[in-house]
């Protein structure tokens, strides 16, 4: 799976309802040894209610400048949740094309979607 | 002692280096055709050159990302590929403007044919980018191409009525004979002109050529908002030549040669030299910065490694891009093209494109996770905003405009 299969992709959740778009996905160094890096990976998908389109990364701390921009960004993707990709189902690799849909586990759970302060 | 000739050099690079073929081109027609009267679009554009260079400068100082980087990390591979596009292949089309602009300067000199000249002129870039240091070719092109200070002092000895230039300058209005849409589509042109995306992507890669730390930042906020509007003066300079001379008897600029007949009509053969020295350094110069920008967005957006830090070897998709890049632009103008005719689809195309590239390097120049205390404050960020709405409405009225038009008609 590329990430171009999972960026913009319909989000639903078990029963069928559309719960939003993927506009992130979030990584995390703590597989093995790749080279000088740990190898990533996939935490979770950042899904958006209304809009596909990128957040800016406002949804990761709480910076409110521009105070305009940061405002309308704010708005436009108003309710974004973060989900573990554990939560997530496993695609069902036969029905391509077209894009997958992401569908989520009954009992999935809504992350706040900034980055825990340091 | 040391530091002083780094910020007096670092002052002159950013005063030469300022004006490319684009400069030099829009200048003079919209100087020829409306007088003084959209100098008002020369100060806006340099204060947001001023604007943008210095958030990037400083995002690329602080964070160690250079503008593509951030590009594509905000705006994600779709909405950042498709910039990638817009971006390289504006950037592209300026390359080809300059490289013509040095043919054309060569055939002033020389009186050989330009189209014999453009073959060499890319061979000289890509040689110079291949062989030559990066702080080198800077700074000589940069101080070479103070020499079109001339222009200033054409326009001195050539007497204007300075009352008449000064009033079509703060009372700008449409010269009779021109349509109002036509005074907007020069007006955006001047603007893309002033703010051509390669400059920031130039300056902030150049940042990390330089290695520069938060501690540089001083000195490069002393380089844009003392150099920058200082070239600024020189564009203005360019149009007010054009204004004297070509205005009043109603002729069209369609060539590098008129644009030079103030100063050789100024102050004869010594002047013309100089500023035929001055031209082949600003876009020679330019050509370089756009060559190396379209290598620098490539790598920057796939991840390659890049930059003259790098010897080639070990830069080779880098090197490559550029390469392609100086090959498609000579071959393109070996098709016969106008590159006066190239260069005023470029300043407007520069204008397009523009909104993508600022709006990620705003959003991260406030980023506290990349720039610590080094964010920017309320002044900027109300101009910053300011910036933002004219650059989108710049970039959505041209292409209406140069349809409505016939690109200036």
């Amino acid at each position: 799976m590329l990430l171009s299969d999972l960026l913009d992709a319909p989000v639903h959740d078990a029963d069928g309802r559309a719960l939003g778009f993927v506009v992130d996905v979030r990584l995390v160094l703590d597989g093995p040894l790749d080279g000088v890096l740990a190898a990533p990976r996939l935490h979770g998908l950042l899904v958006s209610p209304r809009t596909g389109s990128s957040f800016l990364g406002y949804e990761r701390t709480d910076e409110n400048s521009p105070a305009l921009l940061a405002r309308w960004l704010r708005h436009r993707h108003r309710g974004t949740f973060l989900v573990l990709w554990d939560d997530v189902l496993p695609p069902d690799e036969t029905h391509t094309p077209p894009a997958p849909t992401i569908t989520l586990r009954h009992d999935y759970r809504r992350w706040s979607p900034a980055l825990p302060q340091h | 002692m040391k530091k002083i000739f780094a910020v007096a050099l670092g002052v002159l690079t950013a005063i030469g280096g300022f004006v490319d073929i684009g400069d030099l081109v829009t200048n003079a027609v919209v100087g020829a055709r409306f007088g003084m009267s959209l100098v008002w679009v020369v100060v806006v554009g340099v204060v947001g050159i001023c604007l943008f260079a210095q958030m990037s400068g400083r995002v690329a100082a602080v964070s160690g990302r250079a503008t593509f980087e951030i590009i594509r990390e905000r705006l994600g591979p779709r909405v950042g590929g498709a910039n990638l596009v817009a971006s390289f292949l504006v950037t592209v089309l300026t390359l080809t403007a300059e490289i013509g602009g040095i043919a054309l300067a060569l055939e002033l000199a020389s009186s050989v044919e330009r189209r014999l000249w453009i073959p060499f002129a890319g061979l000289a870039v890509w040689l110079v980018l291949w062989r030559v240091k990066f702080s080198v070719l800077e700074n000589v092109a940069g101080l070479l191409g103070l020499t079109l200070v001339v222009f200033a002092v054409a326009l001195f000895q050539l007497g204007p009525d300075w009352g008449e230039l000064v009033d079509q300058a703060v009372h700008p209005r449409v010269v009779e004979g021109e349509g109002v849409p036509t005074y907007w589509y020069y007006a955006i042109a001047l603007f893309g002109a002033a703010m051509t995306p390669y400059e920031v992507f130039f300056f902030s890669s150049g940042a990390r050529e330089e290695k520069w730390t938060a501690k540089d930042i001083k000195q490069s906020r002393v380089n844009v908002v003392v150099g920058f509007p200082l070239g600024g003066l020189l564009s203005i300079a360019i149009a007010g030549c054009a204004a004297v001379v070509f205005l009043p008897r109603a002729i069209d600029v369609t060539s590098l040669s008129q644009i030079t007949l103030p100063v050789a009509m100024a102050g004869g053969k010594l002047l013309l030299a100089l500023v035929i020295l001055g031209i082949v350094a600003a876009t020679f110069g330019a050509a370089l910065e756009t060559a190396l920008s379209t290598g620098y967005t490539l790598a920057q957006y796939f991840g390659w490694s890049w930059g003259k830090f790098h010897r080639p070897a070990q830069a080779t998709r880098f090197h490559t891009a550029m390469l392609v890049a100086v090959l498609v632009g000579t071959l393109v103008l070996l098709t016969n093209v106008d590159p006066i005719a190239v260069t005023e689809y470029s300043v407007v195309f520069s204008a397009i494109a523009l909104p993508l590239t600022y709006l990620p390097i705003l959003v991260v120049a406030n980023d506290r996770e990349y720039m610590g205390e080094h964010v920017n404050g309320r002044t900027t960020n109300a101009l910053g905003l300011v910036y933002l709405v004219i650059i989108v409405a710049a970039s959505l009225a041209a292409i209406p405009l140069m349809i409505a038009t016939g690109a200036g008609g």
